[in-house]
């Protein structure tokens, strides 16, 4: 059996990471992020780690379990790399939901940051 | 009223045009990847501009309609664009299914292509 490609195992590794912080205390995800980096959730924008974590932190639910359906993983040509997941996630007691959620990896220093991070509900697709 | 940034008008010129191009005539798409561009296509990979074009006009319907309910753009700090777009799409006689595609556009030459593609149907999601 071939080893997966390098990206694909930084791509799922920062992927498994990145959702068991958020479901379990996502204050702690600041540290994937850098003053460069950029979220866009549900279309509002947000720039620079403490933006980012400002609203990642204030999210208006206690508990959130995110289960992952699918991901892609892709290395650009400025040796970054981009990954989609496709998911479902609930929040506290709310119905599950469909999400899905895009990432640029970028290596600083020895460390895999986050640079660019996009969130939408699903809510308009359906199966 | 204020103007959009510069990668927004990129990245929803960009979106606009390849959808257009894919639900008109999808061979008109080789434009906008390189050899450099990679394509994952529900979950398979494609290399460079003739697996990726290969791929794409050989996609098994004849007629297909993209209508995209949403799309989120951002600079990168290599000065590429990225750009998420949620929506619908109905190929053939088949049912309206939603899909994911995320695009990583970058200036080459002063044209912007895309190096990255990601496309995948919503077939796991539903909503509330």
């Amino acid at each position: 059996m071939g080893e997966k490609p390098i990206w694909e195992q930084i791509g799922s590794s920062f992927v498994q990471h990145y959702y068991q912080l958020f479901d379990t205390d996502r204050t702690q995800l600041g540290a994937i992020y850098i003053d460069a980096s950029c979220l866009t959730w549900e279309g509002q924008q947000f720039q620079g780690k403490a933006a980012i974590v400002e609203k990642l932190s204030t999210l208006p639910f206690l508990k959130i379990a995110h289960s992952i359906t699918a991901q892609d993983h892709q290395p650009t040509p400025d040796s970054c790399i981009m990954s989609m997941v496709v998911g479902q996630l609930k929040a506290d007691e709310d119905p599950i939901m469909g999400f899905h959620q895009s990432f640029i990896l970028k290596n600083i220093n020895d460390a895999w940051v986050c640079t660019n991070d996009m969130f939408r509900l699903a809510l308009h697709n359906f199966g | 009223m204020a103007s959009k940034p510069v990668w927004e008008q990129i990245g929803a010129g960009f979106v606009q045009h390849y959808y257009q191009q894919f639900d008109s005539d999808r061979t008109k798409l080789a434009d906008l990847y390189t050899d450099a561009s990679c394509l994952t296509w529900e979950g398979v990979g494609f290399q460079g501009h003739k697996a990726i074009m290969e791929k794409i006009t050989s996609l098994p319907f004849q007629s297909i309609q993209h209508s995209i309910t949403a799309q989120d753009h951002q600079p990168t700090p290599d000065s590429c664009v990225m750009s998420m777009v949620m929506g619908q799409l109905k190929a053939d006689t088949d049912q309206v299914m939603g899909f994911q595609q995320t695009f990583l556009l970058k200036n080459v030459d002063n044209k912007w292509i895309c190096t990255n593609d990601m496309f995948r149907l919503a077939l796991h999601n539903f909503g509330a």
